[in-house]
């Protein structure tokens, strides 16, 4: 047992103590909070801060309405020839002309948009929703009905989802605040079961070609070699993960109170405050409907997560899901001679973590409580994923524990397995590895 | 102290070793030769722990191998490295205490060895700056460090110039002198000779061969004498001997002859004084070498 603390110590703090750990470590909040500032910026100044001026130039008879300017895009008539103004654009400082002619109202076409330079995607979507709207808006008032009936048809709505936790209270949720928490863990539980899986590849490896493994293991058990190296790692991983969230917290607050100003703070706290009322049910419905800030909504969303619990389970599930794999990668390790090699076993160790990253994405976040997405996070080579990812949407207990139940009984017997894979795998040099060889492997005495 | 019986191992497709027994005995420095794939390297990991024996036992001080014994052995493998970012004092340090010393006896051992080891200031040195020589050397001391009973070393001159070889040479037979014993893999045939109390040799996962240096060499004694000398005589037609070769030397003659009968050297030189000056005058004992190359041909 001493042999192994030894060993956990030095793959600890050979890691801990290299550069790249401390670049990654210090980089990647940073990195964070930046985009956590950028969401700040947009949701407080909106994406498009420049108004389009357009000049319209209307031939259409039917359509005498005229187009409403947003804060988007100004519309102004204008009563000039087409040809004449298009000649002195440069010259005129409208950035588009919109050439409205005299179309058949039930098929628009031959509408031109003329620019300095060419419109995106998103301003002629603008601009055919806002003709769209005014060619409905005619054939609506065609039909007989009136324009105040038009104006009260015109609703602007912000969904508050909730849901009956567990104890049977009412909890304000937002499934956009769960599908962003869900996407989150997702990829950090998939990156650090990559990231760390590797590190014990590598680890082996190196060991390997290096031949220090003949000295090592003259004075200890190959099982006790590489669970001193895993659980090292592992906690290198949890080293991360601590100081990443630590850092994450601390530089978001610290850039938060530096560069967002004082009004725009209220504003932030005026829009999330708008949204949490004191009255729970219709008032706050009301407000949340009032509100045109989805910022405040998931924030208060956020708060009401149970985010500790996120953070214990998603622990868990990394440990778990670390042990799972990263034995199976010392076993890989432990077969080849060097990194190039290790292509054709990557890919079946690879394959399920993939799978669980890819379908906890798609169909869990889109359905997290069918069918798909309990047997995903039951299966313990998908559950870390499918798990953390389910979680922010609310799991029963019973299928948490199952599940964890599960995964731990995975990693023993994955672990068992690949030990006797590598006791065999680490003396073997020069001999090309193949499954069926590690199928032999197993099988040794001794 | 260390006696294997009967050891089989078989792998897959083959069998390593094939009913292997020998004695090592207290204090003496053992050789385990063979030429290579023989079963050495096999027999070493069974005697380190490394692997088990598929039957046959080992018996270490008299008590059956096992798990305490790991701290009591030292073993220097043939395929031998370290770990390349690390520094070699701490290396060493983590070595030694996997083998068992509290930091602070190892640490007082390591200062020890390294000075006598003339790598002293070597400490926070990265084992990816020394050259290959200068990493066997801490190899060979984090071998010894932790002060094993038995020390198996494979190979532990490969990769030393002249001046380190013999360094490293007169710590083994300084050690040994304090009772230490060595098993000793190795193809270098003349430092057998020189260190080698015993040995065995292993031919195809057999043993063919073992015994003491010594009385090796003497059956293998074939009554063949070698002179030097000044004079006109040939000994063509001598009734004592039979002459094998024959050679120029630098200040005269040489010839290697056989005894014939019952005939002593004695009697040979006897005959020769009368006939030649002698300049030099020596039996002619095969080397380890041959008889190395005479059975693995076999």
């Amino acid at each position: 047992m001493n042999k192994i603390l030894l060993i956990i110590k030095r793959e600890y703090l050979s890691r801990v103590k290299k550069k790249s750990f401390l670049i990654m470590t210090f980089l990647t909040p940073l990195i964070i909070a930046g985009f956590y500032g950028l969401i700040i910026y947009f949701s407080i100044k909106g994406i498009n801060d420049k108004t389009d001026k357009v000049a319209v130039i209307n031939e259409n008879k039917t359509l005498t309405e005229k187009l409403a300017s947003n804060k988007n895009v100004t519309y102004e008539y204008v009563d000039k020839s087409f040809e004449n103004l298009k000649k002195n654009l440069n010259k005129s400082d409208y950035d588009y002309i919109l050439y409205l002619p005299d179309f058949n109202i039930d098929k628009p076409e031959g509408i031109e948009l003329i620019g300095t330079k060419q419109a995106g995607l998103t301003l002629d979507g603008r601009i055919s929703d806002s003709i769209e709207d005014l060619i409905r808006d005619y054939k609506l008032k065609k039909s007989g009905i009136s324009q105040t009936d038009l104006d009260n048809l015109k609703s602007k709505v912000s969904i508050l989802t909730k849901k009956i936790g567990n104890t049977g209270k009412e909890e304000n949720s937002s499934a956009g605040a769960s599908t962003i928490i869900a996407f989150v863990a997702g990829v950090l539980m998939f990156m650090f079961i990559m990231l760390y899986g590797v590190q014990v590849m590598r680890g082996v490896i190196e060991e390997k070609t290096s031949r220090i493994i003949e000295i090592m293991i003259s004075s200890v058990k190959p099982f006790q070699l590489m669970m001193g190296k895993i659980i090292g790692i592992a906690m290198v991983g949890l080293t991360q993960f601590l100081l990443w969230i630590i850092l994450t917290f601390s530089i978001s607050a610290l850039a938060v109170s530096i560069f967002v100003s004082k009004e725009d703070a209220k504003k932030i706290v005026a829009s999330s405050s708008q949204v949490t009322g004191t009255n729970p049910g219709t008032q706050q419905f009301q407000a949340a409907a009032r509100s045109d800030s989805p910022f405040g909504n998931v924030q208060k969303s956020l708060e009401n997560l149970d985010l500790g619990k996120i953070i214990a389970v998603f622990v868990f599930y990394f440990l778990g899901g670390y042990l799972f794999y990263s034995a199976l990668y010392a076993a890989i390790g432990s077969a080849v001679d060097s990194e190039t090699e290790t292509q054709q076993f990557m890919m079946p160790v690879m394959m399920p973590l993939l799978l669980g990253y890819a379908l906890s994405l798609s169909v869990v976040t889109n359905d997290p409580y069918g069918n798909v997405a309990f047997w995903l996070s039951m299966i313990p080579f998908t559950a870390p994923i499918a798990m953390v990812v389910r979680l922010p949407y609310g799991v029963p207990g019973w299928e948490l524990a199952l599940s964890m139940a599960i995964l731990i009984i995975g990693f023993i017997g994955t672990v068992w397995f690949a030990a006797r894979i590598y006791r065999v795998g680490i003396l073997m040099y020069g001999k090309k590895a193949s499954f069926k060889e590690m199928v032999k492997w197993f099988w040794y005495k001794g | 102290m260390l006696s294997v019986r009967n050891i089989v191992k078989q792998y897959a497709g083959h069998r390593a070793l094939d009913d292997v027994s020998l004695e090592v005995e207290q204090g003496k420095i053992f050789g385990l030769l063979g030429p290579n794939g023989a079963g050495k390297t096999s027999l070493i990991r069974i005697i380190t722990q490394i692997t088990a024996p598929d039957s046959g036992e080992v018996i270490f001080n008299g008590q059956k191998l096992n798990s305490n014994h790991i701290n009591q052995i030292g073993y220097l493998p043939e395929e031998r490295g370290l770990y390349k970012k690390m520094e070699i004092g701490e290396q060493v340090l983590y070595l030694a205490k996997l083998k068992g010393l509290s930091t602070a006896e190892a640490t007082k051992r390591i200062k020890y060895w390294f000075d006598k080891l003339n790598i002293g200031s070597w400490w926070n040195k990265k084992v990816e700056d020394l050259s290959k020589g200068m990493q066997q050397k801490v190899q060979f001391l984090a071998t010894i460090i932790h002060n094993p009973e038995l020390i198996i070393l494979d190979e532990p001159f490969s990769g030393f110039d002249p001046v380190n070889a013999d360094l490293i040479k007169n710590e083994i037979l300084e050690l040994n002198a304090k009772g230490t014993t060595f098993i000793f893999s190795t193809h270098r045939m003349e430092s057998v000779e020189e260190l080698c109390d015993n040995i065995a040799l292993i031919d195809k996962s057999k043993k063919i061969l073992d015994g003491a240096v010594v009385d090796i060499k003497a059956s293998y004694r074939n009554n063949t004498y070698r002179i030097e000398f000044n004079g006109d005589d040939n000994f063509d037609n001598s009734n004592l001997f039979d002459v094998l070769e024959k050679s120029d030397v630098k200040d005269g003659k040489c010839i290697k002859f056989k005894l014939k009968g019952n005939y002593t050297a004695n009697d040979a030189l006897a005959y020769m004084i009368s006939k030649v000056n002698i300049n030099h005058f020596a039996e002619v004992i095969p080397s380890m070498n041959d008889i190395f190359i005479e059975h693995v041909k076999r």
